[in-house]
This record gives structure tokens, sequence and C-alpha cells, in this order.
């Protein structure tokens, strides 16, 4: 199913050394709440450095995954490691080593951003001080709110901005840009864009596909549970299907069935089809017919995506 | 008037937990009154007796109020849970009207509910119809409770009405404060500080005779003025119903004025970072509890100086065989003398530090409940730490509050003109520790095991065991079923010893109980709301 061969894992994974170790890496991690399974035989391998994007529609199993990789739930099967640690076995150290921006931003009504600020930081046993100021500012937080009287978004800048403060060798995101407005989301990604330079890893989970597309190394698509799909996004779109679109002088002429092409509905004097495998016959096809424009492009990230949610929910996993 | 209905049902399931456990709550109560009466005074010579000794005691008054009639078991028990009770359904009311009110705004869902073609008063009627559903559950409860003790059904149903008003009297309180401060926990507070001030002024009417006056100045002291089985004055009713409605206008006048979400007073939103306590979990903790401590202290504080000041009003009288037996049944002190007084009321210090302990093992589950624990345990802080923590914190906070009960009893004794021992008293306020640490012990393995049940275990143990201390030899109970309650085995220092194996058998039980807790605790899923 994925491209990148899954990790293998041997008994010597215990004893390992911390420093060589991948900073994600699952092998058949699965989870059931009572009778309803919310994650299955999970493979993930994310190198140092690296920014992972966590593709998935909702309910499709994102949160549950970051759940048991932080040891926050207990897993059903498999193994899960952060920097070679079980983070169930052993949280503290695990956690030492990353910072999580969730999804829903739970903070104490009662205290301020700064207040927050220095209570997070001094349980993780410090921060950045002059890069949480620089982040105070690009954000436009007002540090003297409380919790209380901030909308969703500045509530989630609160947490983004304590996470990427503590400059930790891992971000876990959860769904961080949900409630940020336009310009927020761009001071998020060049933000992310720093961490990467700094060589630290990214986990982002994401539903917003342009963000995902601009920022992340590799993707890996959830569905029903299971990866479905995973690699860069060069190796996705190799394995999809291109589009094709052909204007006419005229209206649309019939073509001939051909292996790999599928006609879609297009309006009148237009033809729009996707290619799977060489595009040759297609163009032969084409080349005696009153063609006056052809575009030819690979498909989109939301394409590859809704492929996968068309076909791939609920089943036993994409390829 | 469909949206109108649909509200009130709303309302009244979202308090359904509290409101049924208050009502069986009142039930029982109700039941154990009647039949403890006719099984401990079966003879018109027993019940004479024992009106000589209590009837003019005012220690007891302070619990109960001003007697009326204590010959018949009516009086008797319009006595009992006229005053008891009324406090209870005090608290139910402001509870139960911040809950239908302020904390929905708090949740944002008001404001939802408000965007639909749903005018401002007809969600505050709504949400204050459901509220009066569940008043009418209390009532019909205690009317159950009195009626199955075989009380006049008439009677009853006019008793179990005047608790039924005082709760509706604070339903309205609820609804005023609800508007006037911007958070459920303000509003929760000054509903509180509201039915403390309204008990203390029926007290001081009940205690100091040149005083009863006072007692038409508080709807505590209307319920007593009702006069259930003992000469009824319905007429009362009139000031409840006008104190009532008069209320509810307000507050329905104040709730189509003001903003959504906002209080008529409002805390400021933007403050200059105060970093104190900010290094631990434990220290956030504190910061998070520190009003609810303050109030606990200045209850207990409060109640300490009363009975500090009334250590002294026992006079020693000649009682009979069935009055010292009855005494002897709740522990064997003797009542005649100061500390045998304290012994017996410290009895309550014990048992609301222990409640104390519950309530802050019910503030942890309700971080993780609003998912901030999360938050917390992505950081570097493993949940053995944070828990113990939070423990460390509510037995320093029981010793503290205990160790305030007994230096304020011991002043104002001393302020009285009696003399007790502080080092007596202090150990008197050490006593209140181990079954505190029991019952915080076995709310930590609630916490752990069935996280969602914490409070409703927690606080139904603890009741439950302390009323079938006090209870259950008037019911006849046999000893072994009554050995099975803790407080049963608690010393009622100053007037006994400290019963040392026990006590220190119930440090040893609350701490393997919280060590298993813990131990759950770091081996479960978290588990939102």
């Amino acid at each position: 199913m994925s491209l990148i061969a899954p990790a293998t894992t041997t008994a010597a994974d215990r004893t390992r050394p911390v420093a060589e170790a991948p900073a994600i890496e699952t092998v058949g991690l699965g989870k059931s709440y009572g009778h309803s399974r919310a994650l299955a035989d999970l493979d993930l391998r994310i190198n140092r450095g690296e920014v992972y994007g966590y593709l998935g529609p909702n309910g499709a199993g994102k949160t549950t995954t970051i759940r048991l990789l932080l040891g926050l739930h207990r897993r059903s099967e498999g193994k899960a490691r952060i920097f070679g640690i079980d983070a169930w076995e052993d949280p503290v150290a695990a956690h030492r080593r990353l910072a999580y921006v969730s999804g829903e931003p739970f903070l104490w009504p009662a205290l301020t951003g700064a207040e927050t600020f220095e209570f997070l930081s001094r349980l993780r046993g410090g921060d950045d001080p002059a890069y949480r100021a620089e982040l105070i500012e690009r954000f436009k937080l007002d540090p003297d709110k409380k919790v209380r009287a901030l909308s969703k978004g500045n509530r989630q800048k609160v947490l983004l901005i304590a996470a990427l403060a503590a400059r930790p060798d891992l971000l876990v995101l959860d769904e961080p840009t949900s409630g940020l407005d336009p310009l927020m989301e761009v001071a998020f990604r060049a933000a992310i864009a720093e961490a990467r330079e700094r060589g630290q890893t990214v986990f982002l989970s994401s539903h917003i596909l342009s963000e995902v597309e601009a920022l992340c190394d590799r993707v890996g698509i959830l569905s029903g549970g299971r990866l479905v799909d995973q690699g860069t996004l060069g190796q996705l779109r190799h394995l999809s299907a291109h589009t094709v679109e052909a204007t006419f002088d005229g209206p649309t002429p019939k073509l001939p069935p051909l292996d790999g092409v599928r006609v879609e509905d297009s309006p009148e004097g237009t033809l729009r089809c996707e290619v799977s495998g060489p595009i040759q016959p297609l163009l032969k096809a084409l080349a005696d017919l009153p063609v006056v424009a052809l575009t030819s492009r690979e498909p989109s990230l939301e394409e590859i995506f809704l492929h996968h949610y068309d076909h791939g929910a609920g089943g036993d996993g994409g390829d | 008037m469909a949206a109108t209905r649909a509200l009130a049902r709303r309302a009244f399931a979202d308090g359904r937990t509290r409101t049924l456990s208050f009502a069986a709550f009142f039930a029982v109560m109700a039941l154990i009154q009647v039949v403890g009466y006719e099984r401990s005074y079966p003879t018109h010579a027993g019940r004479v007796e024992f009106a000589r000794v209590w009837g003019d005691d005012v220690v007891v008054r302070i619990f109960y109020g001003v007697p009326h009639d204590l010959l018949s078991t009516g009086g008797y028990v319009a006595w009992r849970i006229g005053g008891t009770l009324a406090i209870f359904a005090a608290v139910w009311g402001v509870f139960a009207a911040v809950r239908a009110l302020r904390a929905e705004e708090d949740a944002g869902r008001a404001e939802l509910l408000l965007a639909a073609p749903i005018a401002r008063g007809t969600l505050f009627g709504g949400a204050i119809l459901g509220v009066v559903g569940g008043a009418a559950v209390l009532w019909a409860a205690s009317w159950a409770g009195l009626l199955a003790g075989g009380l006049a059904a008439g009677g009853s149903a006019y008793l179990a009405l005047a608790l039924a008003a005082v709760a509706l009297a604070f339903v309205a309180v609820g609804a005023v404060v609800s508007q006037l401060a911007p958070t459920r926990r303000l509003a929760l507070g000054a509903g509180m500080a509201a039915m403390l001030v309204a008990l203390i002024l029926r007290i001081v009417a009940d205690t100091a005779g040149s005083l009863a006056w006072m007692r038409w100045a508080t709807p505590l002291g209307w319920a007593e003025e009702l006069r259930p089985f003992t000469g009824p004055r319905p007429a009362v009713l009139l000031l409840f119903a006008a104190w009532t409605v008069a209320l509810l206008a307000l507050a329905a006048a104040i709730a189509r004025r003001r903003d959504v979400g906002t209080g008529v007073l409002s805390t400021p939103d933007t403050e200059a970072p105060r970093l104190g306590l900010l290094g631990s979990s434990g220290g956030q903790a504190l910061r998070g509890e520190y009003g609810t401590l303050l109030g606990w202290a200045a209850g207990i504080g409060l109640f300490a100086m009363v009975v500090g000041l009334l250590a002294d009003t026992f006079e020693p009288r000649a009682l009979s065989h069935s009055i010292r037996e009855s005494i002897h049944r709740v522990g064997g002190a003797s009542l005649t003398t100061p500390t045998g007084a304290l012994g017996f009321y410290f009895l309550i210090f014990v048992f609301a530090i222990g409640l104390f302990a519950c309530g802050q093992v019910s503030a942890a589950r309700h971080e993780e409940a609003a998912s901030r624990l999360e938050t917390l345990f992505a950081l570097p802080l493993s949940r053995r730490r944070w828990l113990l923590e939070r423990l460390g914190l509510a037995v320093a906070a029981a010793l503290g509050l205990a160790l305030l009960a007994a230096v304020l009893a011991w002043a104002a004794a001393l302020a009285s003109g009696t003399h007790v021992s502080l080092p007596r008293l202090l150990e008197a306020g050490l006593n209140c520790l181990p079954s505190a640490v029991l019952f915080l012990g076995i709310a930590t393995l609630a916490f752990a095991l069935v996280p969602r049940g914490t409070a409703l275990v927690a606080y139904g143990l603890i009741s439950v065991l302390f009323c079938w201390y006090l209870f259950g030899a008037i019911l006849g109970a046999p000893a072994w079923t009554l050995d099975l309650s803790p407080y049963q085995h608690v010393g009622l220092v100053p007037a006994q010893g400290l019963k040392v194996p026990e006590a220190l058998a119930m440090l040893a039980g609350g701490c393997l109980a919280a060590l298993i807790g813990l131990r759950a605790f770091a081996h479960r899923d978290l588990l939102g709301d």
C-alpha cells in the first residue's frame, strides 16, 4: 500500500540508541473503542527533519493516531515510538522532545495568554523567550487578555505560540489552523518553514489541502481508520491520473474507447478526461481532430484526496 | 409554547442527576425521622422527657430551628427536617438555577438557542419552568417519604411544600445572580453567599431570643413560620410567592436587556500577568481552587465560631435513662460539658472536611472533562505526578481547614468565657483528617475507574455512610451493619480521645485506595465530558 516500505521492527528496537531512531515510528498500530474500530494496522515512519502531512476526512482517525502517539490513549495493538521512546510507557521522556497543538484549544479560562505561556513553559522546563516574543508579535496576540475572553482562533494562537517557542525536536499539530484567518495562516506557514530550516520534524494533521501541499515533504492519507496512501506529492501524483482537457473548433467529437482513459462530463465543445498510464494513445486519437487548445496537468492533492475518499473510504486500503 | 416546553424539558433533563439525588435524600430523611422518633420515643413520658431536655437547647436550634411541639410525630418531624432539609433545598435552588441559566451562557449554548426564532423571555421562562419541575420532584419525594412513615397526607403535603417553597425562593436568587455574575463559578459563589446570609439570619433569630423578629427577614425563617403540623400559617406562603415572583421578574427584566454571554457585573478581560504559583501543576491548581478554598474557609470558620460561642450553653441536667441511651448511641460522649458538646459538634467538621476532599477530586475530574489534561499531558509531566500534586493540595487544604476550625472554636469559646484546652481542640481538628483521607482515596479510585461517575460515587458514598452512622442506630439496625460506616470509628474528640488504631487504619485505607487509583489512572484513556 505505501510507497515507502513499512518499517520493520526487531527485538533490537527497544535497545536501539535513541539518537538513531526516526522521529515517529508506528508498526501495526490500532485502536478500538468498545466495538468501534478507530484505527487499524498503521505503519508510519517519519524521519527527522521531515514535514509530514497527515490527511483524512473528519472521523478518519487522525486525532486517534496523535493520542496514541502521545500516549494519551492506550493502543489496542501494535507499536508507537517517538524518537525510539514508547510514549505510553514513558510519557515524560517522550514529551520532552515534542510539543503538541490540539485541534480544540483546551486552556485555563482564568489565566491570561502570558500566564499560560509561563505555566506551559515552566512545566516543560523552558522555552525561547525571544522567539516567543517575536511570535506574539507576528501572530498579533494580546498576551494580557484572559483566555476566557479570546476567540477560538486566538486561543489556538496561544497554544501554537507556546509550542513553537519551545523549539521542540518534534511538533505534533492537529488541525492547528482551523480557527486562523488567512493572514495568520501566512504567519503559520512561515513559522513551519523556519522549523524545517532548523531541522525540526513536523507532523501536521490537517484537512486544509493547500496548506499540506505548500508545506509538506511527504503525505499520508487516512480513510476509515486506515492509511490508504503515502508518499511524496510527486509519488502520489505519479500513480494517479493526469487530467487532460481539449477544446475543439465546433462540437465535441466522439472518441473511440481507449485503455486507461476515462472521459468525464464536459461542456459542449470541450473534452475532459482522466488518463492513467501512457498518454500516447489519447494524443494519437486527438491528432486528427480540430483541437484549438490542449492542457494537461498533474492532479491536485485535492483530486488525489477525493479519489481516495470516494473509492477508499471504509475499504481495506488503497492500492 | 412548543419552544418553551422543549426548553423546559431540556433544563429539567440537564439537572436530573442532581435533582434525583436530592429527591432520594429528602425522601429517605423524611422517612427516617418519622420512624426514628416513633421507635425511640414510643411513650408519652419519653417524649415529655425528650422535650424537656432538648426543647430549650440553643445549640440544636442552629441546625433545626425552634421546636413548637415535640410531643407529636408531626411536630417533631417538622422541626427536624424543616430546619435541615430547608438548607439543602436552598442549596439545590441556587445550583439548579445557575446550571440552567448562567452555565448555559458560559458554554455558549444560550447564544446558539437565541439565534433560533426564540425570544430572550422564552429562553429564560423555559429554563425556569424546567427548574420548577425539579422543585416539584423534591416536593413529591418529601411528601412520599413522610407518607411512607405514616404521617397524615394533608399535613405531610404542607410540610413538603415548605421545603419546595424554600427551593423556589432560592431558584429565584440563583436566577438573579446568574444575571449579575459573568461566569458560572462567580454566580454560584454569589448564590451560596446569599444562602449563607439567609442561614445566619435564621440562626441568630432562633438562638438569641430578643432577635426572634429577624426570622421574618429570611426565607429560611419563613419556612419555620409556616409551622407545619403545629398550627399551620399558610398565609406565610404569600411572602414566598411575593419574593419568588419579584426576584424572577427582576431577573427576566435584566435578561431581556443585557448582552448574551455577559453579566451586569464584569471582571476585567485584560490584566497584567501574575506569574506566582505557575511553576508546577499543583501550584496552578491552587490558583484555580483559590476561590473555592476561601469559600470553605469562610463557611467552616463561621460555623466554628458559632459552635465555640455556644459550647457552654449545655447545662448539667438530670437526664433520663432513655436520653442517656440515645446520646450513647451517637457516640457515647457526654453533652453536658463544653468539651462534650464540642466533641459532638466537631463531627460536623469531620463530615464537612470529608466533603471538601471529595470536592477536590471532582475538581480534578473537571479538568479532565474539559479536556485540559490533553494539553497538560502532552508536556513532559507524568499523570502520577499531576494527580499526586492535586491530592497533596487537597490534604494540605483539608489540614488547614481542620486547624482553622479548631483555633476559631477555641478562640470563640474563650471569648464567651469558656475555657477549653487548645491542644485538645487541635487534636479535634486533626481528628477530621483520617476519614477525609479515606474518602479522598476512595474518590481517587472512583476517578481512576469510573471517571464520569466520580462525583456521584464520592459524594453518594460519603453521604450514605454518614447518614447511616447518624440514623442507623435509631432505626434499630444490627451493630455490625453500623460498624460498616467509618464514622462509627471516629472518636468524638475532644470529649473522647483520638482513636489512634482506627485513625491509622483509615489513613492506610485512604492511601492504599489512592495508590491503586494513581496506578489505574496512569493506565487508562483520558475521557472527555
